[in-house]
Protein backbone atom coordinates (compact mmCIF):
# COMPACT_ATOMS: atom_id res chain seq x y z
CA UNK A 1 0.00 0.00 0.00
CA UNK A 2 1.56 3.26 -1.03
CA UNK A 3 1.59 6.29 1.24
CA UNK A 4 0.81 8.96 -1.32
CA UNK A 5 -1.29 7.93 -4.29
CA UNK A 6 -2.00 10.13 -7.30
CA UNK A 7 -4.65 8.51 -9.53
CA UNK A 8 -5.62 9.68 -13.05
CA UNK A 9 -5.00 13.27 -12.04
CA UNK A 10 -6.13 15.93 -14.46
CA UNK A 11 -6.05 19.64 -13.72
CA UNK A 12 -7.46 22.22 -16.08
CA UNK A 13 -8.27 25.89 -15.83
CA UNK A 14 -11.08 27.76 -17.52
CA UNK A 15 -9.79 30.53 -19.77
CA UNK A 16 -11.63 32.94 -22.09
CA UNK A 17 -10.46 30.76 -24.99
CA UNK A 18 -11.83 27.60 -23.42
CA UNK A 19 -10.49 24.88 -21.15
CA UNK A 20 -6.73 24.86 -20.63
CA UNK A 21 -5.48 21.44 -19.55
CA UNK A 22 -2.31 21.78 -17.49
CA UNK A 23 -1.64 18.13 -16.68
CA UNK A 24 -3.50 14.88 -17.34
CA UNK A 25 -3.20 11.12 -16.82
CA UNK A 26 -0.85 11.56 -13.89
CA UNK A 27 -0.46 8.31 -11.95
CA UNK A 28 2.12 8.08 -9.24
CA UNK A 29 2.41 6.10 -6.04
CA UNK A 30 4.96 7.11 -3.49
CA UNK A 31 6.18 5.11 -0.50
CA UNK A 32 6.67 6.58 2.93
CA UNK A 33 10.15 8.06 3.30
CA UNK A 34 10.80 8.25 -0.42
CA UNK A 35 12.44 11.29 -2.01
CA UNK A 36 10.91 12.07 -5.39
CA UNK A 37 12.01 14.76 -7.83
CA UNK A 38 9.77 16.15 -10.52
CA UNK A 39 11.74 17.48 -13.45
CA UNK A 40 10.68 19.06 -16.72
CA UNK A 41 10.78 22.21 -18.77
CA UNK A 42 9.25 25.47 -17.60
CA UNK A 43 5.48 25.52 -17.88
CA UNK A 44 5.11 21.74 -18.01
CA UNK A 45 2.87 21.58 -14.97
CA UNK A 46 5.36 20.62 -12.26
CA UNK A 47 4.00 23.18 -9.86
CA UNK A 48 0.45 22.24 -10.77
CA UNK A 49 1.01 18.66 -9.61
CA UNK A 50 2.70 19.89 -6.45
CA UNK A 51 -0.15 22.32 -5.71
CA UNK A 52 -2.61 19.47 -6.09
CA UNK A 53 -0.70 17.44 -3.49
CA UNK A 54 -0.47 20.55 -1.28
CA UNK A 55 -4.23 21.00 -1.57
CA UNK A 56 -3.91 24.50 -2.99
CA UNK A 57 -5.55 23.32 -6.22
CA UNK A 58 -8.33 20.81 -6.48
CA UNK A 59 -8.17 18.18 -9.23
CA UNK A 60 -10.47 18.56 -12.20
CA UNK A 61 -10.65 14.78 -12.24
CA UNK A 62 -8.83 11.98 -10.50
CA UNK A 63 -7.72 11.92 -6.87
CA UNK A 64 -4.76 12.51 -4.64
CA UNK A 65 -4.76 10.33 -1.54
CA UNK A 66 -2.47 10.62 1.43
CA UNK A 67 -2.42 7.70 3.88
CA UNK A 68 -5.70 6.48 2.39
CA UNK A 69 -7.50 9.80 2.74
CA UNK A 70 -8.37 12.01 -0.22
CA UNK A 71 -6.73 15.42 -0.06
CA UNK A 72 -9.33 18.18 -0.06
CA UNK A 73 -7.26 21.19 0.98
CA UNK A 74 -4.04 22.26 2.62
CA UNK A 75 -3.26 20.50 5.88
CA UNK A 76 -0.64 20.16 8.58
CA UNK A 77 0.33 16.70 7.27
CA UNK A 78 2.11 18.45 4.38
CA UNK A 79 4.81 21.09 4.83
CA UNK A 80 5.55 23.37 1.92
CA UNK A 81 8.74 25.22 1.03
CA UNK A 82 7.97 27.83 -1.58
CA UNK A 83 10.28 28.86 -4.37
CA UNK A 84 10.60 32.45 -3.15
CA UNK A 85 10.89 31.66 0.56
CA UNK A 86 7.53 33.33 1.36
CA UNK A 87 8.54 34.59 4.76
CA UNK A 88 6.50 37.40 6.27
CA UNK A 89 8.86 40.41 6.20
CA UNK A 90 7.40 42.10 9.31
CA UNK A 91 7.91 39.06 11.55
CA UNK A 92 11.22 37.93 13.03
CA UNK A 93 12.71 34.59 11.99
CA UNK A 94 11.41 33.01 15.19
CA UNK A 95 7.93 34.55 14.78
CA UNK A 96 7.70 33.40 11.16
CA UNK A 97 8.09 29.78 12.23
CA UNK A 98 6.12 30.25 15.45
CA UNK A 99 3.01 31.47 13.59
CA UNK A 100 3.01 28.27 11.53
CA UNK A 101 3.63 26.04 14.56
CA UNK A 102 1.08 27.91 16.66
CA UNK A 103 -1.50 27.58 13.90
CA UNK A 104 -1.01 23.85 13.38
CA UNK A 105 0.18 22.17 16.60
CA UNK A 106 -1.72 21.34 19.75
CA UNK A 107 0.63 21.84 22.67
CA UNK A 108 1.54 24.51 25.21
CA UNK A 109 2.96 27.84 24.07
CA UNK A 110 6.23 27.04 25.81
CA UNK A 111 6.57 23.77 23.92
CA UNK A 112 5.78 25.55 20.66
CA UNK A 113 8.60 28.04 21.25
CA UNK A 114 10.91 25.12 22.02
CA UNK A 115 9.92 23.40 18.76
CA UNK A 116 10.73 26.59 16.85
CA UNK A 117 14.12 26.99 18.50
CA UNK A 118 14.95 23.31 17.99
CA UNK A 119 14.27 23.59 14.28
CA UNK A 120 16.23 26.84 14.00
CA UNK A 121 19.11 25.07 15.72
CA UNK A 122 18.89 22.27 13.12
CA UNK A 123 19.47 24.74 10.28
CA UNK A 124 22.11 26.64 12.28
CA UNK A 125 20.09 29.83 12.53
CA UNK A 126 19.35 29.97 16.24
CA UNK A 127 21.65 32.97 16.65
CA UNK A 128 19.60 34.82 14.03
CA UNK A 129 16.21 34.09 15.60
CA UNK A 130 15.32 37.72 16.31
CA UNK A 131 16.34 39.11 12.93
CA UNK A 132 13.87 40.14 10.26
CA UNK A 133 13.94 38.25 6.93
CA UNK A 134 15.15 41.43 5.21
CA UNK A 135 18.39 41.15 7.19
CA UNK A 136 19.14 37.62 5.94
CA UNK A 137 20.82 36.32 2.79
CA UNK A 138 18.87 34.24 0.27
CA UNK A 139 20.30 30.97 1.57
CA UNK A 140 19.45 31.87 5.16
CA UNK A 141 15.89 32.79 4.19
CA UNK A 142 15.47 29.45 2.48
CA UNK A 143 16.80 27.68 5.58
CA UNK A 144 14.16 29.48 7.63
CA UNK A 145 11.52 28.33 5.15
CA UNK A 146 12.81 24.74 5.40
CA UNK A 147 12.88 24.93 9.20
CA UNK A 148 9.29 26.20 9.11
CA UNK A 149 8.18 23.28 6.94
CA UNK A 150 9.93 20.74 9.20
CA UNK A 151 8.74 22.42 12.40
CA UNK A 152 5.11 21.44 11.88
CA UNK A 153 6.32 17.84 11.65
CA UNK A 154 4.48 16.88 8.46
CA UNK A 155 4.56 13.43 6.88
CA UNK A 156 5.18 14.93 3.45
CA UNK A 157 7.49 17.79 2.52
CA UNK A 158 6.81 19.63 -0.70
CA UNK A 159 9.73 21.62 -2.05
CA UNK A 160 8.87 23.82 -5.02
CA UNK A 161 12.16 24.63 -6.76
CA UNK A 162 13.60 25.33 -3.34
CA UNK A 163 17.12 26.22 -4.41
CA UNK A 164 16.39 27.77 -7.78
CA UNK A 165 17.24 31.28 -6.64
CA UNK A 166 20.46 30.35 -4.83
CA UNK A 167 24.04 30.42 -6.07
CA UNK A 168 25.79 27.11 -6.76
CA UNK A 169 27.73 26.91 -3.46
CA UNK A 170 24.76 27.78 -1.27
CA UNK A 171 22.65 25.37 -3.28
CA UNK A 172 25.03 22.50 -2.64
CA UNK A 173 25.12 23.10 1.12
CA UNK A 174 21.31 23.42 1.20
CA UNK A 175 20.94 20.02 -0.45
CA UNK A 176 23.04 18.52 2.34
CA UNK A 177 20.94 20.44 4.86
CA UNK A 178 17.78 18.81 3.55
CA UNK A 179 19.36 15.35 3.59
CA UNK A 180 20.56 15.95 7.15
CA UNK A 181 17.06 16.81 8.32
CA UNK A 182 15.63 13.83 6.44
CA UNK A 183 18.13 11.52 8.18
CA UNK A 184 17.51 13.09 11.58
CA UNK A 185 13.84 12.23 11.08
CA UNK A 186 14.77 8.55 10.56
CA UNK A 187 14.27 8.90 6.81
CA UNK A 188 10.53 8.54 7.28
CA UNK A 189 9.51 11.90 5.82
CA UNK A 190 8.37 11.73 2.23
CA UNK A 191 9.86 14.51 0.14
CA UNK A 192 8.59 15.68 -3.21
CA UNK A 193 10.79 18.24 -4.88
CA UNK A 194 10.50 20.20 -8.08
CA UNK A 195 13.79 20.99 -9.75
CA UNK A 196 15.42 22.01 -13.01
CA UNK A 197 18.75 20.58 -12.02
CA UNK A 198 19.62 17.02 -13.10
CA UNK A 199 22.57 16.67 -10.71
CA UNK A 200 20.46 17.90 -7.82
CA UNK A 201 17.71 15.44 -8.69
CA UNK A 202 20.18 12.55 -8.85
CA UNK A 203 21.94 13.55 -5.64
CA UNK A 204 18.75 13.69 -3.60
CA UNK A 205 16.14 11.39 -5.09
CA UNK A 206 15.08 7.78 -5.04
CA UNK A 207 13.01 8.33 -8.16
CA UNK A 208 12.85 11.11 -10.74
CA UNK A 209 9.59 11.88 -12.52
CA UNK A 210 10.21 13.38 -15.96
CA UNK A 211 7.29 15.31 -17.41
CA UNK A 212 6.48 15.99 -21.06
CA UNK A 213 6.16 19.57 -22.23
CA UNK A 214 2.84 21.27 -21.63
CA UNK A 215 0.07 21.99 -22.25
CA UNK A 216 -1.70 18.80 -21.21
CA UNK A 217 1.56 17.30 -20.07
CA UNK A 218 1.82 13.74 -18.88
CA UNK A 219 4.50 11.69 -17.19
CA UNK A 220 7.16 10.85 -19.76
CA UNK A 221 9.13 8.44 -17.66
CA UNK A 222 9.94 7.63 -14.07
CA UNK A 223 13.66 7.06 -13.58
CA UNK A 224 14.79 4.96 -10.61
CA UNK A 225 17.97 6.03 -8.86
CA UNK A 226 19.68 3.17 -7.03
CA UNK A 227 22.79 5.07 -5.96
CA UNK A 228 23.76 4.03 -2.43
CA UNK A 229 23.20 6.44 0.46
CA UNK A 230 24.78 8.42 1.97
CA UNK A 231 25.85 9.93 -1.33
CA UNK A 232 29.00 11.95 -1.57
CA UNK A 233 28.93 15.01 -3.83
CA UNK A 234 32.38 14.33 -5.21
CA UNK A 235 32.32 10.56 -5.36
CA UNK A 236 28.84 9.89 -6.68
CA UNK A 237 29.34 11.78 -9.93
CA UNK A 238 32.20 9.40 -10.78
CA UNK A 239 30.09 6.25 -10.58
CA UNK A 240 29.02 4.52 -13.78
CA UNK A 241 25.41 4.59 -12.66
CA UNK A 242 25.42 8.36 -12.19
CA UNK A 243 26.87 8.90 -15.66
CA UNK A 244 24.38 6.53 -17.24
CA UNK A 245 21.41 8.13 -15.45
CA UNK A 246 22.55 11.66 -16.23
CA UNK A 247 22.83 10.84 -19.94
CA UNK A 248 19.43 9.22 -19.88
CA UNK A 249 17.85 12.25 -18.22
CA UNK A 250 19.59 14.65 -20.59
CA UNK A 251 18.25 12.68 -23.55
CA UNK A 252 14.77 12.75 -22.05
CA UNK A 253 14.89 16.51 -21.52
CA UNK A 254 16.68 17.88 -24.55
CA UNK A 255 17.64 16.88 -28.06
CA UNK A 256 20.50 19.25 -28.66
CA UNK A 257 23.88 18.62 -27.10
CA UNK A 258 26.33 20.59 -29.23
CA UNK A 259 26.26 23.35 -31.80
CA UNK A 260 26.31 20.68 -34.50
CA UNK A 261 22.88 19.62 -33.34
CA UNK A 262 21.79 23.19 -34.06
CA UNK A 263 22.98 22.82 -37.67
CA UNK A 264 26.20 24.77 -37.17
CA UNK A 265 29.26 23.28 -38.81
CA UNK A 266 32.36 23.84 -36.71
CA UNK A 267 35.41 24.69 -38.78
CA UNK A 268 38.80 24.65 -37.12
CA UNK B 1 70.79 32.04 20.32
CA UNK B 2 67.99 31.13 18.06
CA UNK B 3 65.59 31.41 20.99
CA UNK B 4 66.67 34.97 21.59
CA UNK B 5 66.24 35.74 17.95
CA UNK B 6 62.70 34.53 17.90
CA UNK B 7 62.01 36.54 21.03
CA UNK B 8 63.23 39.76 19.48
CA UNK B 9 61.29 39.12 16.34
CA UNK B 10 58.22 38.42 18.44
CA UNK B 11 58.59 41.60 20.43
CA UNK B 12 59.05 43.67 17.31
CA UNK B 13 56.06 41.95 15.84
CA UNK B 14 53.82 42.72 18.82
CA UNK B 15 55.02 46.33 18.87
CA UNK B 16 54.15 46.54 15.22
CA UNK B 17 50.75 45.11 15.97
CA UNK B 18 50.10 47.69 18.68
CA UNK B 19 51.08 50.53 16.43
CA UNK B 20 48.90 49.25 13.57
CA UNK B 21 46.03 48.87 16.01
CA UNK B 22 46.45 52.45 17.14
CA UNK B 23 46.72 53.62 13.56
CA UNK B 24 43.60 51.65 12.69
CA UNK B 25 41.56 53.06 15.55
CA UNK B 26 42.86 56.52 14.70
CA UNK B 27 41.77 56.05 11.09
CA UNK B 28 38.38 54.83 12.23
CA UNK B 29 37.97 57.87 14.49
CA UNK B 30 39.01 60.05 11.62
CA UNK B 31 36.49 58.44 9.32
CA UNK B 32 33.71 58.86 11.87
CA UNK B 33 34.59 62.52 12.29
CA UNK B 34 34.64 63.02 8.54
CA UNK B 35 31.22 61.44 8.19
CA UNK B 36 29.81 63.59 10.99
CA UNK B 37 31.26 66.74 9.44
CA UNK B 38 29.85 65.74 6.04
CA UNK B 39 26.40 65.20 7.53
CA UNK B 40 26.62 68.58 9.24
CA UNK B 41 27.62 70.30 6.00
CA UNK B 42 24.72 68.71 4.13
CA UNK B 43 22.28 69.71 6.88
CA UNK B 44 23.50 73.29 7.16
CA UNK B 45 23.45 73.57 3.38
CA UNK B 46 19.79 72.57 3.19
CA UNK B 47 19.01 74.90 6.11
CA UNK B 48 20.79 77.74 4.34
CA UNK B 49 18.87 77.10 1.12
CA UNK B 50 15.59 77.01 3.08
CA UNK B 51 16.54 80.40 4.54
CA UNK B 52 17.21 81.71 1.03
CA UNK B 53 13.72 80.57 0.04
CA UNK B 54 12.13 82.23 3.05
CA UNK B 55 14.11 85.39 2.40
CA UNK B 56 12.94 85.52 -1.24
CA UNK B 57 9.36 84.95 -0.07
CA UNK B 58 9.69 87.77 2.50
CA UNK B 59 11.14 90.06 -0.18
CA UNK B 60 8.30 89.35 -2.58
CA UNK B 61 5.80 89.89 0.24
CA UNK B 62 7.42 93.25 1.14
CA UNK B 63 7.30 94.35 -2.50
CA UNK B 64 3.62 93.43 -2.69
CA UNK B 65 3.03 95.36 0.51
CA UNK B 66 4.77 98.45 -0.89
CA UNK B 67 2.87 98.07 -4.18
CA UNK B 68 -0.50 98.03 -2.36
CA UNK B 69 0.61 101.05 -0.28
CA UNK B 70 0.43 99.07 2.95
CA UNK B 71 -3.13 97.87 2.37
CA UNK B 72 -1.40 94.48 2.59
CA UNK B 73 0.69 94.60 5.73
CA UNK B 74 4.36 93.74 5.28
CA UNK B 75 6.36 91.09 7.15
CA UNK B 76 7.51 93.38 9.93
CA UNK B 77 4.03 94.70 10.75
CA UNK B 78 2.63 91.17 10.62
CA UNK B 79 5.31 89.66 12.83
CA UNK B 80 4.72 92.38 15.45
CA UNK B 81 1.03 91.49 15.56
CA UNK B 82 1.86 87.77 15.57
CA UNK B 83 4.17 88.29 18.54
CA UNK B 84 1.42 90.15 20.34
CA UNK B 85 -1.06 87.35 19.58
CA UNK B 86 1.34 84.71 20.84
CA UNK B 87 2.17 86.64 24.01
CA UNK B 88 -1.30 85.95 25.40
CA UNK B 89 -2.78 83.11 23.34
CA UNK B 90 -5.34 81.82 25.85
CA UNK B 91 -7.34 84.92 26.87
CA UNK B 92 -11.10 84.64 26.80
CA UNK B 93 -13.20 87.81 26.65
CA UNK B 94 -16.53 86.26 25.76
CA UNK B 95 -17.71 84.29 22.69
CA UNK B 96 -16.42 86.72 20.02
CA UNK B 97 -13.05 87.55 21.50
CA UNK B 98 -10.78 84.64 22.29
CA UNK B 99 -6.99 84.17 22.11
CA UNK B 100 -5.42 82.47 19.08
CA UNK B 101 -4.38 79.51 21.24
CA UNK B 102 -7.98 78.79 22.26
CA UNK B 103 -9.18 79.12 18.65
CA UNK B 104 -6.45 76.81 17.43
CA UNK B 105 -7.20 74.32 20.18
CA UNK B 106 -10.86 74.35 19.17
CA UNK B 107 -10.04 73.67 15.50
CA UNK B 108 -7.59 70.88 16.30
CA UNK B 109 -10.19 69.29 18.60
CA UNK B 110 -12.82 69.40 15.86
CA UNK B 111 -10.46 68.02 13.23
CA UNK B 112 -9.21 65.19 15.42
CA UNK B 113 -12.73 64.21 16.46
CA UNK B 114 -14.08 64.20 12.89
CA UNK B 115 -10.94 62.52 11.59
CA UNK B 116 -11.09 59.80 14.25
CA UNK B 117 -14.75 59.03 13.50
CA UNK B 118 -14.07 59.03 9.76
CA UNK B 119 -11.08 56.72 10.13
CA UNK B 120 -13.01 54.31 12.34
CA UNK B 121 -15.53 53.92 9.53
CA UNK B 122 -13.13 54.15 6.58
CA UNK B 123 -10.53 51.58 7.68
CA UNK B 124 -12.91 48.63 8.19
CA UNK B 125 -14.87 49.41 5.03
CA UNK B 126 -11.58 49.85 3.15
CA UNK B 127 -10.45 46.42 4.37
CA UNK B 128 -13.74 44.88 3.26
CA UNK B 129 -13.49 46.57 -0.14
CA UNK B 130 -9.93 45.34 -0.57
CA UNK B 131 -10.64 41.81 0.57
CA UNK B 132 -13.90 41.10 -1.24
CA UNK B 133 -14.89 41.88 -4.81
CA UNK B 134 -18.56 41.96 -3.81
CA UNK B 135 -17.92 44.62 -1.16
CA UNK B 136 -15.88 46.57 -3.66
CA UNK B 137 -18.69 46.45 -6.19
CA UNK B 138 -21.15 47.63 -3.53
CA UNK B 139 -19.12 50.52 -2.13
CA UNK B 140 -16.87 51.70 -4.93
CA UNK B 141 -19.54 53.48 -7.00
CA UNK B 142 -20.62 55.45 -3.91
CA UNK B 143 -17.03 56.42 -3.22
CA UNK B 144 -16.49 57.50 -6.81
CA UNK B 145 -19.68 59.55 -6.76
CA UNK B 146 -19.11 61.33 -3.47
CA UNK B 147 -15.33 61.73 -3.39
CA UNK B 148 -15.18 64.67 -5.84
CA UNK B 149 -17.82 66.64 -3.92
CA UNK B 150 -16.44 69.58 -1.94
CA UNK B 151 -16.90 68.69 1.73
CA UNK B 152 -18.48 72.13 2.32
CA UNK B 153 -21.48 71.01 0.30
CA UNK B 154 -22.25 68.63 3.17
CA UNK B 155 -22.55 71.48 5.64
CA UNK B 156 -26.30 72.10 5.17
CA UNK B 157 -26.95 68.39 5.52
CA UNK B 158 -25.00 68.37 8.77
CA UNK B 159 -27.01 71.35 9.96
CA UNK B 160 -30.32 69.67 9.17
CA UNK B 161 -29.37 66.38 10.78
CA UNK B 162 -27.60 67.66 13.90
CA UNK B 163 -29.20 71.10 14.27
CA UNK B 164 -25.90 72.38 15.61
CA UNK B 165 -23.13 74.24 13.78
CA UNK B 166 -20.36 72.64 15.84
CA UNK B 167 -21.65 69.17 15.05
CA UNK B 168 -22.10 70.12 11.40
CA UNK B 169 -18.43 71.16 11.25
CA UNK B 170 -17.38 67.84 12.74
CA UNK B 171 -19.63 66.17 10.18
CA UNK B 172 -17.87 67.79 7.21
CA UNK B 173 -14.47 66.86 8.65
CA UNK B 174 -15.79 63.32 9.08
CA UNK B 175 -16.88 63.15 5.43
CA UNK B 176 -13.56 64.62 4.29
CA UNK B 177 -11.58 62.07 6.28
CA UNK B 178 -13.25 59.10 4.63
CA UNK B 179 -12.05 59.03 1.06
CA UNK B 180 -8.26 58.89 1.07
CA UNK B 181 -8.24 56.41 3.94
CA UNK B 182 -10.89 54.27 2.28
CA UNK B 183 -9.13 54.15 -1.09
CA UNK B 184 -5.64 53.61 0.31
CA UNK B 185 -6.77 50.92 2.72
CA UNK B 186 -8.64 49.00 0.06
CA UNK B 187 -5.70 49.32 -2.32
CA UNK B 188 -3.31 48.05 0.36
CA UNK B 189 -5.47 45.06 1.21
CA UNK B 190 -6.14 44.24 -2.45
CA UNK B 191 -2.43 44.20 -3.21
CA UNK B 192 -1.43 41.56 -0.63
CA UNK B 193 0.90 39.27 -2.62
CA UNK B 194 -0.24 35.74 -3.41
CA UNK B 195 2.90 34.49 -1.64
CA UNK B 196 1.67 35.78 1.70
CA UNK B 197 -1.79 34.34 1.10
CA UNK B 198 -0.19 31.00 0.23
CA UNK B 199 1.62 30.95 3.57
CA UNK B 200 -1.70 31.45 5.35
CA UNK B 201 -3.28 28.69 3.27
CA UNK B 202 -0.42 26.21 3.58
CA UNK B 203 -0.12 26.56 7.34
CA UNK B 204 -3.86 26.73 7.98
CA UNK B 205 -4.00 30.23 9.44
CA UNK B 206 -7.31 31.10 11.09
CA UNK B 207 -9.17 34.23 9.89
CA UNK B 208 -7.96 36.09 12.99
CA UNK B 209 -4.33 35.07 12.49
CA UNK B 210 -4.55 36.09 8.82
CA UNK B 211 -5.97 39.46 9.81
CA UNK B 212 -3.44 40.24 12.54
CA UNK B 213 -0.31 38.65 11.09
CA UNK B 214 -0.70 39.23 7.36
CA UNK B 215 -3.48 41.59 6.30
CA UNK B 216 -2.95 44.40 8.80
CA UNK B 217 0.87 44.39 8.89
CA UNK B 218 0.98 44.32 5.09
CA UNK B 219 -1.53 47.11 4.54
CA UNK B 220 -0.58 49.30 7.52
CA UNK B 221 1.84 51.52 5.54
CA UNK B 222 -0.93 52.08 2.96
CA UNK B 223 -3.47 52.82 5.69
CA UNK B 224 -1.18 55.36 7.37
CA UNK B 225 -0.56 57.07 4.01
CA UNK B 226 -4.34 57.29 3.61
CA UNK B 227 -4.67 58.77 7.10
CA UNK B 228 -1.95 61.30 6.36
CA UNK B 229 -3.71 62.45 3.18
CA UNK B 230 -7.06 62.51 5.00
CA UNK B 231 -5.88 64.66 7.87
CA UNK B 232 -4.18 67.15 5.56
CA UNK B 233 -7.41 67.59 3.59
CA UNK B 234 -9.38 67.76 6.84
CA UNK B 235 -7.12 70.55 8.01
CA UNK B 236 -7.73 72.36 4.71
CA UNK B 237 -11.46 71.98 5.10
CA UNK B 238 -11.73 73.03 8.74
CA UNK B 239 -10.74 76.64 7.96
CA UNK B 240 -13.44 76.97 5.33
CA UNK B 241 -15.90 75.08 7.53
CA UNK B 242 -15.39 77.39 10.47
CA UNK B 243 -15.82 80.42 8.23
CA UNK B 244 -19.26 79.03 7.44
CA UNK B 245 -20.18 77.87 10.93
CA UNK B 246 -18.68 80.84 12.77
CA UNK B 247 -18.35 81.21 16.49
CA UNK B 248 -15.14 79.33 17.14
CA UNK B 249 -11.95 78.03 15.61
CA UNK B 250 -9.07 79.31 13.52
CA UNK B 251 -11.28 79.63 10.43
CA UNK B 252 -13.70 81.84 12.35
CA UNK B 253 -10.69 83.82 13.60
CA UNK B 254 -9.56 84.50 10.01
CA UNK B 255 -13.02 85.65 8.98
CA UNK B 256 -13.50 87.72 12.13
CA UNK B 257 -10.12 89.40 11.65
CA UNK B 258 -11.04 90.20 8.03
CA UNK B 259 -14.28 91.78 9.21
CA UNK B 260 -12.32 93.79 11.75
CA UNK B 261 -9.98 94.75 8.88
CA UNK B 262 -6.95 93.36 10.67
CA UNK B 263 -5.02 91.77 7.82
CA UNK B 264 -2.00 91.36 10.09
CA UNK B 265 -4.09 88.89 12.10
CA UNK B 266 -5.31 87.16 8.93
CA UNK B 267 -1.75 86.62 7.68
CA UNK B 268 -0.57 85.54 11.13
CA UNK B 269 -3.39 83.00 11.23
CA UNK B 270 -2.36 81.75 7.77
CA UNK B 271 1.19 81.17 9.05
CA UNK B 272 -0.12 79.31 12.08
CA UNK B 273 -2.46 77.18 9.96
CA UNK B 274 0.49 76.29 7.75
CA UNK B 275 2.67 75.29 10.67
CA UNK B 276 -0.02 73.09 12.23
CA UNK B 277 -0.67 71.43 8.86
CA UNK B 278 3.04 70.76 8.51
CA UNK B 279 3.13 69.24 11.99
CA UNK B 280 0.23 66.88 11.20
CA UNK B 281 2.03 65.79 8.06
CA UNK B 282 5.30 65.24 9.92
CA UNK B 283 3.64 63.17 12.63
CA UNK B 284 2.05 60.83 10.10
CA UNK B 285 5.23 60.63 8.03
CA UNK B 286 7.02 59.58 11.21
CA UNK B 287 4.42 56.85 11.87
CA UNK B 288 4.64 55.79 8.23
CA UNK B 289 8.38 55.24 8.56
CA UNK B 290 7.83 53.35 11.82
CA UNK B 291 5.46 50.81 10.30
CA UNK B 292 7.34 50.40 7.02
CA UNK B 293 9.12 47.05 6.57
CA UNK B 294 11.82 45.83 4.28
CA UNK B 295 10.75 43.02 1.96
Amino acid sequence: MSYLEIKDLEISFPTPKGKYIAVKNINLSIKKGEIISIIGHSGCGKSTIMNAVAGMLSPTSGTVQLDGKTIKGPGPDRGIVFQNYSLLPWLSVHENIFQAVDSVMNCSTKEKHEIVDYNLEMVNLLSHRDKLPGQLSGGMKQRVAIARAFAINPGVLLLDEPFGALDAFTKSSMQLEVLKLWNLNNRDKTIIMITHDIEEALFLSDRIVVLNDGPASTIREIVEVHLARPRNKIEFVKTAEYIELRDKLLHLLTEEFSIEDLGVVYKS
Amino acid sequence: MSDKNTLTINSIDSENNVSTAIKKSFLEENLKLKLAVNALIIKSKSLLLACVGLFLFGGFWSLLSIYTEDALPGPVATLTVLKEMLSDPFYDYGPNDKGIGLQLFNSIKTVLFGFLLGSLIAIPIGILMGASTICKQIFYPIVQLLKPVSPLAWFPIGLVVFKDTGMATIFIVFITSLWSTLINTSFGVASIPQDHKNVAKAFGFSKMRYLTKILIPYSLPHIITGLRLSISVAWLVIVAGEMLSGGAGIGFFVWDSWNALSLEKVISAILIIGIVGLLFDRIFTFIENKVAYKA
